[in-house]
């Protein structure tokens, strides 16, 4: 549990001191802490999982200045999980409170999933965030290049969590 | 009542993401300077819309009222016209500012029954003797003349329309009256037809015709339509001349009758009155 704990203070940590400040390009932008939301555990109620999901999004949005942003993103995306998720058979992960990980489920149901959550999440944000002016090649060529980052580093986290714990 | 709770509670999630989401659109569009912006625009955009359908909608209320005074409006311009007055040489000097009188009194009305499909086509207007109308007076819609008055009562006259068959008007056209006469023969309910004006006279599709001085029911210069088409035969010197009527029969709602004030001493002047 302190572990876990652990590991949700690092990954909101990077993403607000580190990826949120990358600078190399204006088209990079990942949001790599909903990691913490794609791998949530299976057996949490669904209300849970949502308020959660608000309330991480509500910290990014606190630290990045955007209210309301990322905690609409975050909702959509646990209502997106779910939609994905029921379609996956998940049943002995649930029953041995198992988190949606690589080694949990399988390299490739999880990249499928992951992918999937992931460019809805950076689409999504981006266009909310250009509401405005919106360009939407810009918005799409952020789009691609931050989720390629961002599925980057949550496989390296992920490989990196299995070999140290074996549970996330 | 306890299905109702278990299905709350099992749709928990989605009521949560209905009402959390519902703070989220609150805090981005009342924190977030762009969302914002472009959420006041949209909003005005929307109550553009609804107040420009809601004034669509109300503005049918007051149209009649809208129709009867712009009808009186155009009742008073048409009688304040150049054309509807009359000089009068008091000497040699003409006083055009103190001598001219109005000739013409315009009543508008409004038409409550019409045909286009007979041969003799008539319709009757919602003014009669009470407002001064009598037989043999012009009627002119604002399009231009609409046809002459055969019958009145106290509150309502019926008028012979230019599709009748039995109507005779004295087309000008360029400034020269035709005396050939410009009739309707039961055909196209915008079409009237002149048959005797000579191929040799200057006159080409698109020329206007007007009504001339040879009418005491009409002032001069009431537009009666446009020609149409110049129909031509080998063996006929003459032109058929076809007529678009300026006055669509087919939806005609509001017309004026013209009352010539002096017409009871102008009449017995006449030579051929009978």
């Amino acid at each position: 549990m302190i572990r876990l704990i652990f590991f949700w203070i690092a990954i909101l940590f990077l993403q607000l001191v580190v990826f949120n400040h990358l600078g190399f390009t204006s088209h990079l932008a990942p949001q790599v802490f909903i990691v913490l939301l794609i791998t949530l555990p299976l057996h949490i109620s669904k209300s849970y999982q949502m308020l959660l999901g608000f309330l991480v999004g509500l910290v990014a949005d606190l630290f990045i200045g955007t209210p309301g942003i990322h905690a609409s993103a975050c909702m959509w995306l646990i209502m997106l999980r779910f939609f994905l998720l029921g379609a996956q058979d998940l049943k002995e992960q649930i029953a041995n409170h198992l988190p949606y990980t690589i080694h949990s489920v399988g390299l490739s149901t999880f990249a499928a999933t992951a992918t999937s959550l992931v460019l809805f999440y950076h689409l999504y944000v981006f266009w909310l965030e250009s509401i405005g002016a919106i360009n939407w090649i810009f918005i799409l060529l952020t789009t691609l290049l931050s989720s390629l980052f961002t599925l980057i580093v949550i496989g390296v986290v992920q490989l990196l969590s299995d070999k140290a714990s074996g549970e996330l | 009542m306890q299905r109702l709770i278990a299905f709350i509670e099992h749709n928990m999630h989605i009521l949560l993401f209905i009402v959390l989401q519902g703070m989220c659109g609150v805090l981005l569009f009342s924190l977030n300077p762009y969302q914002q912006a472009s959420f006041t625009h949209s909003a005005a955009f929307m109550t553009d819309k609804s107040n420009e359908f809601s004034s669509t909608v109300t503005g049918y209320f007051n149209l009649q009222e809208q129709n009867n005074l712009l009808q009186a409006q155009v009742a008073t311009q048409f009688k304040n016209d150049a054309r509807s007055s009359l000089y009068f040489m008091n000497d040699t000097i003409t006083l055009r500012d103190t001598s001219r009188r109005k000739l013409y009194d315009v009543v508008p009305a409004e038409v409550v029954f019409n045909t286009i499909s007979k041969a003799s086509n008539v319709f009757i207007i919602n003014k009669g003797t009470k407002n001064g109308i009598q037989k043999n007076m012009g009627v002119i819609s604002s399009q231009g003349l609409a046809g002459i008055v055969i019958q009145s009562n106290a509150n309502y006259s019926s008028v012979m329309s230019l599709l009748h068959i039995n109507m005779n008007v004295i087309p000008t056209i360029n400034n020269f009256e035709y005396y050939t006469g410009l009739k309707w023969d039961n055909g196209h309910p915008q079409t009237l037809k002149i048959t005797g004006l000579n191929k040799l006279e200057e006159i080409k599709v698109g020329d206007k015709v007007y009504t001339g001085k040879s009418s005491l029911l009409f002032p001069e210069g009431i537009l009666i339509g446009e020609i149409s088409q110049l129909e031509t035969s080998p063996s006929s010197q003459y032109f058929t001349t076809h007529v678009k009527t300026a006055t669509n029969f087919r939806n005609l709602d509001y017309v004026y009758v013209i009352i010539n004030k002096d017409i009871d001493q102008l009449l017995p002047l006449l030579p051929d009155n009978d």
